[in-house]
């Protein structure tokens, strides 16, 4: 479905290094790494976002639909959330009911600024959905949210996941149990300038993620 | 002096200006001068030229060639101001001749205008334009400049129009720089009109003004002046004012989920 030939990305210094992969419809890649190695500027490489790399380095990005759930929500916030969805696409009728599906049923008429952090994170990922899209991009998606929401987002995107079997997600995370209950791929980002150091399927093992995750880390250790 | 919601007092506008009219009220009545003439000739002035009808003519005349030149300085001003503020290679190409047309002299682009289109309204329309725009593109070309480019990530993921991301994202945004270039727009605007009316058209508030000069006739000058004021801030407070309120409402929503 799309095929990453990038060449790399520096700014002033390289960051990323030579990115190979192949991501196929129904991939759901969690893409983990140690903070600052360069996973968001991957992230936006892929999304299309980085102008110096060219289109060519994105084999099928053109073709497909894809919905980008930033860091921080992102949405207009001078438009109500029914607005911000209809703006991409959603006719009235789906933004009520994407709205509802991520639990924010009834809400459709509130500004982004009026909700919390948690349920504008959802009012986004309902933006995101509302494209269709082939590929979901989330860039932490669990950060800042406590113990309580995050789980619930968690238990949402995954949900949202299995509904729609034939979408591909890259999933930017610190944590190894984020994976576990979301990916069934796995993507380890490291070194100077960052290249993906393993990229191969998990199943559902318990604690395999977390041991894997563990060597890879001390491999980084050993390494510098 | 200011009651718990932070507001002052209603009564506190009503000081200074009344007492300043008081004040020119006694000076004039002292010093009985015909170049001085009190308040209550002023409105006397007004009240006779606005039953004869030739207040309205030339306040008509005056508006008339403020709004056109407005809207023209605006829709110019706005447009040059987000290119240059959104290419840098643009804004360096064109930020000199921008110094220089801030630094030109009104007077000189009116006569310029006067003499090489002869004395017409095109001519005189474009003097205030050619005046103002620069104004404009400064201010604009600031806002186009601080931009939020989180959102133009956001726009360009998501495929946004060019329509969509100008009216969704840009003038949201842009719009205090916009206020702020109306309200210097509509200042600068009328005063420049009235100097292109007493150089060169025989009808608005400008010609009025530069007849009462002749004369010496300061109850004139200032009855004209007085009105033409009114007018702008009947501008101000009937369509400014509600458009601020209605824009910058998102600014302060109650917080629901706080």
């Amino acid at each position: 479905m799309l095929e990453l030939q990038i060449a790399g990305r520096s700014f002033g210094q390289p960051v990323l290094g030579e990115v190979f992969a192949t991501i196929e419809r129904g991939d759901r890649i969690c893409l983990l790494g140690p903070s600052g190695i360069g996973k968001t500027t991957l992230l936006n490489a892929i999304a299309g976002l980085d102008k110096t790399i060219p289109t060519e380095a994105i084999i099928g990005r053109e073709k497909l639909r894809v919905g980008y759930l930033f860091q921080e929500h992102r949405l207009l916030p001078w438009r109500t959330l029914n607005a911000n969805l209809r703006l991409v696409g959603a006719s009235e009728r789906e933004a009520e009911s994407l709205l509802g599906e991520v639990g924010l049923a009834g809400y459709g008429h509130y500004l982004p600024d009026q909700l919390s952090l948690g349920m504008a994170r959802r009012a986004a990922l309902a933006r995101c959905l509302a494209v269709k899209p082939d590929l979901l991009l989330l860039d932490e998606p669990f950060a800042s949210l406590d113990p309580v929401m995050a789980g619930e987002l968690k238990t949402l995107i995954a949900r949202i996941l299995d509904a729609k079997p034939e979408m591909a997600m890259i999933c930017v995370t610190h944590d190894g149990g984020d994976a576990e209950i979301l990916a069934n791929r796995l993507w380890y980002l490291d070194g100077k300038p960052a290249r993906l150091q393993w990229d191969d399927r998990v199943g559902g093992e318990p604690g395999l993620i977390d041991g894997l995750l563990g060597k890879l880390r001390r491999l980084d250790l050993a390494g510098s | 002096m200011s009651t718990s919601n932070g507001r002052p007092p209603a009564w506190s506008y009503w000081v200074v200006l009344p007492s300043f009219v008081l004040v020119w009220g006694l000076v004039a009545w002292w010093l009985k001068s015909p170049l001085l003439p009190t308040p209550m000739n002023v409105l006397d002035t007004l009240i006779r030229e606005s039953a004869s009808g030739e207040l309205w003519h030339h306040l008509g005349a005056t508006l008339g060639r403020v709004i056109v030149a407005f809207v023209l300085a605006m829709l110019l001003g706005t447009a040059i101001g987000i290119v240059m503020g959104r290419s840098k290679t643009t804004n360096a190409l064109f930020d000199p001749m921008l110094v220089l047309l801030l630094n030109l002299p009104a007077l000189v682009t009116i006569i310029l205008m006067y003499v090489w289109f002869g004395l017409v309204e095109v001519a005189a329309v474009m003097a205030v334009v050619i005046n103002k725009v620069p104004n404009v593109a400064v201010t604009v070309r600031e806002g186009a400049r601080s931009l939020d480019y989180r959102l133009e990530e956001m726009a360009t993921v998501y495929d946004f129009t060019r329509w969509q991301r100008f009216r969704d994202v840009w003038v949201p945004q842009l719009f205090p720089y916009l206020m702020a270039a109306t309200r210097g727009g509509l200042a600068l605007i009328w005063k420049i009109v009235l100097v292109v009316e007493l150089l060169g058209r025989s009808d608005g508030i400008g010609f009025q003004l530069h007849l009462a000069f002749q004369v010496f006739d300061v109850a004139s000058i200032l009855a004209y002046s007085v009105a033409f004021i009114a007018v702008v801030q009947l501008i101000e407070l009937v369509i400014l004012q509600p458009l601020d309120r209605r824009s910058s409402r998102w600014r302060q929503p109650e917080a629901a989920h706080a």
